[in-house]
């Protein structure tokens, strides 16, 4: 079997199973995969609760459309067009204002940071999400698949089935979206760039 | 982009060290970006716990199975209804209890389904966002 690109490791003999409405085969694949669906929702709509219950529709929506699926295929990047369109979805109908909640995040502080320290890094971390959700929902979605989820541009190309030149002038224009609201709001220091690094 | 998310090979990227190192305008909008990249990477999203996660999986398992059973009941009750109708127009003559409950049944079903058709419909028109692919 092909390991999906995104390594879920769902084997051949599952995604059958399941396509056949193997309950275990259902669960194993959810299994597998829920973390990152959750998050990718989360980054994409900003709250625990619709990022909960966009994922679980978008389970319960390929599960319905299984006898579509090919199974010479990964599984991921076929779920994962199903659940970006049902965060679009969501977005569209939210006016493309997502409901940012901070408690889904922490900030990565080390021990040796001081309250102070520690707390003016919460305040950074806390601007840069609410940035992020100040962006399209394109250039949104890049930023959450490579920054947050660490895929590869490979990756990347796969699951959005765009080329990974694509890829690196999507996350260009991303990160300089985000740079340029940062830079507004007075927490990223230095100028608009014009070229790629 | 590329090197900053090590998708340069060592040649490549010891290649554009250099040259960021020669030319200002590089340099400086590498060292930008790098920020960036620091602040972005300083956020972590929160792991739910394994409570959490248990729950999701049962919700989905769950909602799909009355997903299912609400098909078979509602297939089953429209082939009962369909079969009683058939028996009726086969003996319209004989007005039974049973006849009426069906006609009852039917008539309200019919209804209720003309009044999502409609309701459906009117909000299509209205909808700003209809075109958007489920």
């Amino acid at each position: 079997m092909e390991t999906p690109c995104t390594g879920d490791g769902i084997t051949r003999e599952t995604l059958l199973a399941w396509k056949k409405g193997g309950a275990r085969a259902l669960e194993r694949i959810v299994r597998a995969t829920m973390k990152r669906s959750y998050a990718i929702a989360l980054g994409l709509l900003g709250n625990e609760q619709d990022a909960k219950d966009v994922s679980q529709e978008a389970y319960i929506a390929a599960h319905a459309a299984r006898r579509s699926f090919d199974v010479e295929r990964p599984f991921y990047p076929w779920f994962y067009r199903i659940l970006r369109n049902r965060c679009l979805n969501l977005l569209e109908r939210r006016s493309r204002h997502p409901e940012v909640s901070l408690d889904a995040i922490c900030e990565r502080s080390t021990a040796e940071d001081s309250p102070e320290r520690s707390h003016a890094r919460w305040e950074t971390a806390a601007m840069v999400w609410k940035a992020i959700f100040s962006l399209s929902p394109e250039h949104r979605e890049i930023i959450v698949l490579r920054s947050f989820q660490e895929l590869s541009y490979r990756e990347i190309a796969r699951v959005l089935e765009i080329s990974e030149g694509t890829v690196m002038s999507r996350l260009f224009y991303a990160r300089r979206a985000l740079r340029e609201v940062l830079a507004g709001a007075g927490g990223v220091p230095g100028e608009q760039g014009n070229g790629e690094s | 982009m590329r090197y900053l998310d090590g998708e340069m090979n060592a040649a490549e990227a010891s290649a554009f060290e250099r040259h960021c190192e020669e030319c200002t305008a590089c340099g400086e909008q590498l060292k930008q970006f790098a920020d960036l990249n620091a602040m972005t990477r300083r956020i972590a999203m929160k792991d739910p716990t394994d409570e959490f996660w248990e729950r999701y999986w049962k919700s989905i398992y769950r909602r799909i199975e009355r997903r299912a059973a609400w098909v078979l009941i509602i297939a089953g009750a429209a082939m009962l209804v369909a079969f009683a109708l058939h028996e009726a127009i086969q003996s319209l003559r004989v007005v039974t209890f049973e006849k009426i409950a069906v006609l009852l049944v039917a008539i309200g079903g019919v209804l209720l389904l003309v009044s999502l058709a409609r309701e459906r419909i009117n909000q299509r028109r209205v909808d700003p966002y209809r075109d958007v692919k489920r």
